[in-house]
């Protein structure tokens, strides 16, 4: 008796008004609110970038997914869970895509408890099959913030000083179900300098505001799904890295993606090391790339060398994450009427059609405003700079 | 022969003992004059101090009419951006020190420091015109906040003008929120803290000690004694801590030496007993010793607090001091002399004892006994010759017998006092009051329990030696719509009334009028549905639904204790609690203080930690009136009904009727107007200032009605819209989310400025000013 009967039908689903997030304008037609709209979310992400700060380029970072009663709710569609699930298999290949050298790991926290999905690893592939197998999890119970967070920190703690160690949870309770004070270990998060970010489904809970505030994170609440996406996208950015963090040297191997035909007499099948723990994945490979100092294989990359140590990469990894070193500035944004000179995009040829041209700082170029999108989210350094420095 | 020397020696001893009575006769005569004399030497010390009354000049309007506002505001505005709000505030309180003036104004938008500042900016320009302020407050907690305003309104002075202000501003308390005694303070009761601290520190025990060495007192009375009175407390602003550092350091007893201290104030600030009823302190106790209930001086000025409770009172320009006067009695009482039949001691106790046995037999009756006091004076002066003039000195009489007695803890003679305090009152008042004896109480009809009520009808008599004596009293507060209702109870004039709303740069407030369960059985308390099971079952859903939307804590507010029981109870028959518990931890507010702030605490831990929790509490209940739900501690308030009061009471019946008699207003206006004021004073504790937000259901059909609505006060009122009339729970559901979504955002200073934040040139500008005067709601 307990248990609500699942509302399947849409009809028998929350009541919305939808109609309330359009306006009309004098003319009684609705585009120019829609427009506008969809001309706001663009920009937004872009404004938000702040200027030349030196951010982390290898992070740790654990997720942790609520998998609470509340996610069941039906306000994100299908339901809580399976959008969620959705958005984050899309973080996860973008957070490896900006920060190649970094590593993630992901907890689900449900019945008072924390369990770990994936380890940390650089790996998105594993990820991304554990969190399509979570699609079929129950969600049932109250969440833990403090264990999931302990399980967390006990994780992150040891990870090397020159890296960041973060941890971003996605928290669709109002609750949370903890066996001892919480706010000892925030005390002790923040000590250990485990930045903690908080994207919440509902609404604003005191003990995140506190947690975030005082770790160093960011706590957002989302508005609807695409607010979400775009929340979620904040934090692929690597955080700014603090002063206080160490600088050091690291040694990183650059290993050669060796190629072996089977015709070759001499090549014998191996093991990747990578796949030494765990009992699913590849077997026996013939190529692959093998570590300049022990010489053991893998058969991707980054990694860290299970033999000894060395982070192996490739040069490409490392120039894709250098970007962050050095980020490009925010565009001036400027009315179309106010622009004098040539009226197309330096970008991408076309002409200028609508109400905000964006130019280059430095070079004082113009660009439209998908190609400020591109040049700011994909290219990060400005083409006509580029083309005008020898 | 033996037998002579023997007698001889008896009569000498009689004589002996006649000659020491005479020589303590004359002692403590001498006593008395003693500290009549301090006491007359002291009023007129203030009345030489402070009575520079209060004209506010031409000049100084013409200024404010050119829009140039007087020193420290420039300096104030340069700096700190003005509320919107807040300058209104200013400019309505200008016109108010000609008068008296009722501001309406949510919590948390700077009424105090708006008013303090206009004050000591005015203090500043025309020292001579005005010299003192008092700032009445409520609560202990309240009184510190208002200091911390002021301390920070002094810091930004000495900032801007770089020297040191000449400035002395103290709060004020209780021996027992003073004492720095290390026995007498940890006394837990304040009645067992002003008795001991009067044995220690009483005149005639006093020059008792000259004799006998053995008597204890206190140090630092005795310190500040010697040393206090002639070296004035320095400048600065004392909150009661401070103070009572001070007097650590010193070794001078805090209490005392802010009583002294507040000769030379520029502002004191306590609580408005003090100012209502000075004799507050002597009477804590209202349980007689013979098991007597009765209700009268306390009892009345409590039932005027509860009328104006939440009223800060704002007091400007003084004549004389109340703290030392008597406010209620007429000054004919006090100066005539006492009459010839309770002169003496003797007679006087007889006389005691015959009111008493009068009290006794009036209250052996079966049925409700409703009469005024000439009738209740004439029936007394029937059955047992007492004539109206004694019973006038009653209470002056006690009071002088206790102190020619030497009796040092008052406290044990508090039924005493009580009763001849009532006896005073009744003599002394023949309009506004009324005397009810009821056998029993309704509850228990078979046990009799006799209570005798003497209740005020006419809040006006407490509050007008008040309005009497001070040059200007602003009232104001978050809650105080229908304004025009208050001259009218409290019966003066003022110059200025006027209603704020809050100018938001969001909006953090969103009341919601529930009326229907999704089954749309309309939900009301109404005195017919109440027991309806349905009614009962919604309210439930709406709670269980809330509390899985809602973050951290939610207050829900009943009509009473026993509608709450009732309700709780079925709740738990239906499982319904059991659900909310899923989502938030339950407290209950009881009767018992103790354990409603051990809830209070507890509820208060679980919002900090996460965990989520609800309140349930009584509308006119501890929690509804003095405690705030900050942020977190509040995101929503429930408010399940409509607060009337219980209205087959007596007390009320007879209090409606005097008000529809002298004040022409009909019983239906009264009892909508304190519900909705109480309705609308639960809700308002979860908004205390512009970067809080909270939801605030009325979950009552009845609130839909715009007799009702209307009552609210405007910055509530304005954000109701027709949307948000008569929802389903479903409905509220969705609304809250949505709100409780948007709230979450993100929200800086900056979008605030030029909506409800002004910087200095947007204050000056003409447009701004003609705007401010247009929000000010004028009654």
């Amino acid at each position: 008796m307990d248990e609500e009967p699942e509302r399947a039908k849409r009809w028998e689903g929350e009541f919305e008004r939808t109609w309330e997030l359009l306006v009309e304008d004098e003319s009684g037609s609705l585009k120019p609110s829609v427009e506008d709209i969809l001309f706001k979310a663009k920009r937004k992400r872009v404004i938000e970038s702040q200027g030349q700060i030196r951010l982390g380029m290898m992070r740790h970072m654990y997720i942790v997914l609520d998998a609470s009663r509340t996610m069941e709710d039906q306000d994100l569609k299908p339901n809580r869970l399976t959008s969620t699930l959705k958005l984050l298999e899309f973080f996860v290949e973008e957070y490896f895509d900006q920060n190649p050298i970094s590593q993630l790991g992901i907890i689900a926290t449900k019945n008072k408890r924390a369990e770990k999905l994936t380890d940390l690893a650089g790996n998105p592939k594993k990820h991304i099959e554990a969190l399509k197998r979570a699609v079929d999890t129950t969600c049932s119970g109250e969440p833990s913030l403090y264990n999931s967070l302990s399980l967390a920190m006990q994780n992150l703690k040891h990870m090397p000083g020159h890296t960041s160690r973060e941890v971003l949870v996605i928290f669709s309770s109002l609750t949370t179900c903890d066996p001892a004070n919480i706010y000892d270990l925030i005390k002790t998060l923040k000590s250990t300098k485990i930045r903690v970010s908080i994207i919440g489904l509902s609404a604003e809970v005191r003990v995140c505001t506190v947690l975030a505030r005082e770790t160093g994170g960011t706590y957002h609440v989302i508005l609807d799904e695409s607010h979400f996406k775009e929340l979620l996208m904040y934090h692929v950015k690597p955080p700014p890295a603090s002063s206080s963090s160490e600088c050091s040297l690291i040694r990183m191997g650059f290993p050669q993606h060796t190629l072996v035909s089977i015709s070759d007499q001499d090549s014998k099948p191996s093991f990747s090391m990578a796949h030494l723990d765990s009992t699913v994945g590849p077997g026996l490979t013939l190529g692959g790339y093998y570590c300049p100092q022990c010489k053991a294989k893998y058969s991707e990359l980054p990694v860290e060398c299970k033999v000894c140590g060395l982070t192996l990469v490739s040069a490409p990894h490392l120039a894709r994450s250098f970007h962050h070193l050095f980020p490009l500035d925010a565009f001036k944004e400027i009315p179309l009427e106010e622009h004098q000179g040539e009226r197309f995009c330096e970008g991408c040829q076309g002409d200028l059609k609508e109400q905000n041209v964006y130019i280059c700082p430095s070079c004082e170029s113009v660009f439209c405003m998908e190609c400020d999108l591109f040049i700011h989210d994909t290219l990060h350094c400005c083409p006509s700079c580029v083309h005008s420095q020898p | 022969m033996s037998v002579y020397p023997k007698q001889y020696a008896g009569v000498n001893i009689v004589e002996e003992q006649r000659a020491k009575w005479e020589k303590k006769r004359i002692r403590t005569a001498k006593e008395l004059i003693e500290t009549e004399r301090r006491y007359f030497e002291q009023l007129e010390l203030v009345s030489v101090n402070a009575a520079k009354a209060l004209t506010v000049s031409r000049r100084f309007l013409g200024n404010l009419e050119h829009g140039e506002f007087g020193l420290g505001f420039e300096n104030l505005s340069s700096h700190l951006h003005f509320y919107k709000i807040y300058a209104d505030n200013m400019e309505n309180a200008f016109k108010v020190l000609q008068g008296h003036g009722v501001l309406e104004m949510p919590s948390g938008t700077g009424k105090t420091i708006s008013l303090l500042s206009l004050i000591v900016a005015y203090q500043k320009a025309y020292p001579l015109d005005v010299t003192k302020l008092i700032y009445c407050s409520r609560t202990v907690p309240e009184i510190e906040k208002v200091v911390e305003e002021l301390k920070k309104l002094m810091e930004f002075y000495e900032k801007m003008t770089g020297e040191k202000q000449n400035f002395l501003a103290l709060a004020l308390s209780s021996r027992k929120n003073l004492c720095v005694h290390p026995e007498v303070s940890s006394l837990r009761f304040g009645k067992d803290v002003d008795g001991k601290c009067h044995s220690m520190t009483a005149s005639y025990i006093r020059s008792r000690k000259q004799q006998n060495p053995g008597v204890q007192l206190c140090r630092f009375y005795e310190e500040f004694e010697a040393l206090g009175r002639q070296v004035p407390l320095t400048a600065g602003i004392f909150n009661l801590d401070d103070l009572k550092a001070f007097g650590r350091q010193k070794g001078w007893c805090p209490y005392f030496l802010a009583r002294y201290s507040i000769l030379h104030a520029n502002i004191v600030i306590y609580s408005y007993h003090y100012l209502l009823d000075p004799k507050i302190a002597d009477l804590v106790s209202k349980e007689l010793a013979k098991k007597i209930k009765e209700t009268d001086a306390a009892k009345l000025r409590e039932e005027y607090s509860q009328l104006v409770q939440g009223l800060k009172e704002a007091n400007v320009a003084r004549e004389t001091d109340v703290y030392l006067s008597n406010p209620v009695l007429p000054d004919e009482i006090l100066q005539e002399a006492v009459p010839g039949s309770i002169r003496t001691a003797e007679h006087f106790v007889g006389f005691l004892k015959r009111l008493l046995e009068y009290l006794k037999s009036r209250l052996r009756i079966q049925h409700v006994v409703q009469e005024s006091p000439p009738q209740f004076l004439k029936d007394i002066y029937e059955k047992v010759c007492i004539d109206r003039k004694p019973l006038r000195f009653c209470s002056e009489r006690l009071r002088s017998l206790l102190r020619t007695l030497e009796i040092a803890d008052i406290a044990d003679f508090s039924a005493v006092t009580l009763i001849s305090n009532f006896a005073t009152l009744v003599s002394t008042y023949s309009k506004g009051f009324t005397i009810i004896i009821e056998p029993f109480e309704d509850k228990t009809p078979t046990i009799a329990n006799p209570v005798l009520h003497f209740s005020c009808m006419d809040s006006s008599i407490a509050i007008k030696p008040v309005f009497e004596r001070f040059q200007s009293v602003v009232i104001t507060s978050g809650t105080l719509s229908p304004l025009d209702i208050y001259p009218k109870i409290l019966d003066f004039h003022p110059v200025t009334m006027a209603s704020f709303t809050m100018t938001l740069a969001r909006t953090c407030l969103c009341p919601l009028i529930v009326g229907r369960g999704n089954d749309q059985v309309a939900i009301s308390s109404k005195f017919e549905t109440r027991e309806d099971i349905a009614v009962i079952r919604n309210y439930g859903n709406l709670l269980s639904e809330m509390s899985a939307i809602v973050p951290d804590g939610i207050v829900a507010f009943f009509t009473s204790y026993q509608y709450m029981e009732n309700i709780v109870a079925s709740w738990y028959e239906q499982g319904i609690l059991e659900n909310i518990q899923r989502n938030k931890l339950i407290f209950i507010e009881t009767q018992d203080a103790a354990e409603t702030s051990m809830a209070l605490e507890k509820y208060q831990e679980a919002c900090e930690n996460g965990r989520g929790a609800i309140l349930l509490s009584v509308a006119r209940g501890k929690v509804s009136e003095g405690i705030d739900f900050v942020h977190h501690f509040g995101r929503a308030v429930i408010m399940f009904g409509v607060p009337y009061v219980y209205t087959q009471s007596r007390i009320l019946k007879a209090r409606l009727e005097y008000l529809r008699d002298q004040f022409q207003i009909r019983e239906n206006d009264f009892l909508t107007f304190d519900a909705m004021r109480h309705a609308a004073q639960c809700v308002g504790r979860v908004i205390r200032g512009k970067t809080d937000y909270g939801l605030m259901i009325f979950a009552d059909k009845r609130y839909s009605r715009s007799d009702k609505r209307g009552k609210l006060p405007r910055w509530i009122q304005e954000h109701i819209s027709d949307g948000s009339l008569n929802l389903t729970i479903d409905e509220t559901v969705q609304l809250s989310k949505h709100f409780l979504r948007e709230m979450a955002q993100p929200f800086r200073k900056e979008d605030q400025l030029g909506l409800s934040l002004l910087t200095l040139e947007q204050l000056q500008s003409e447009e701004m000013l003609k705007k401010i005067t247009q929000i000010a709601h004028q009654v």
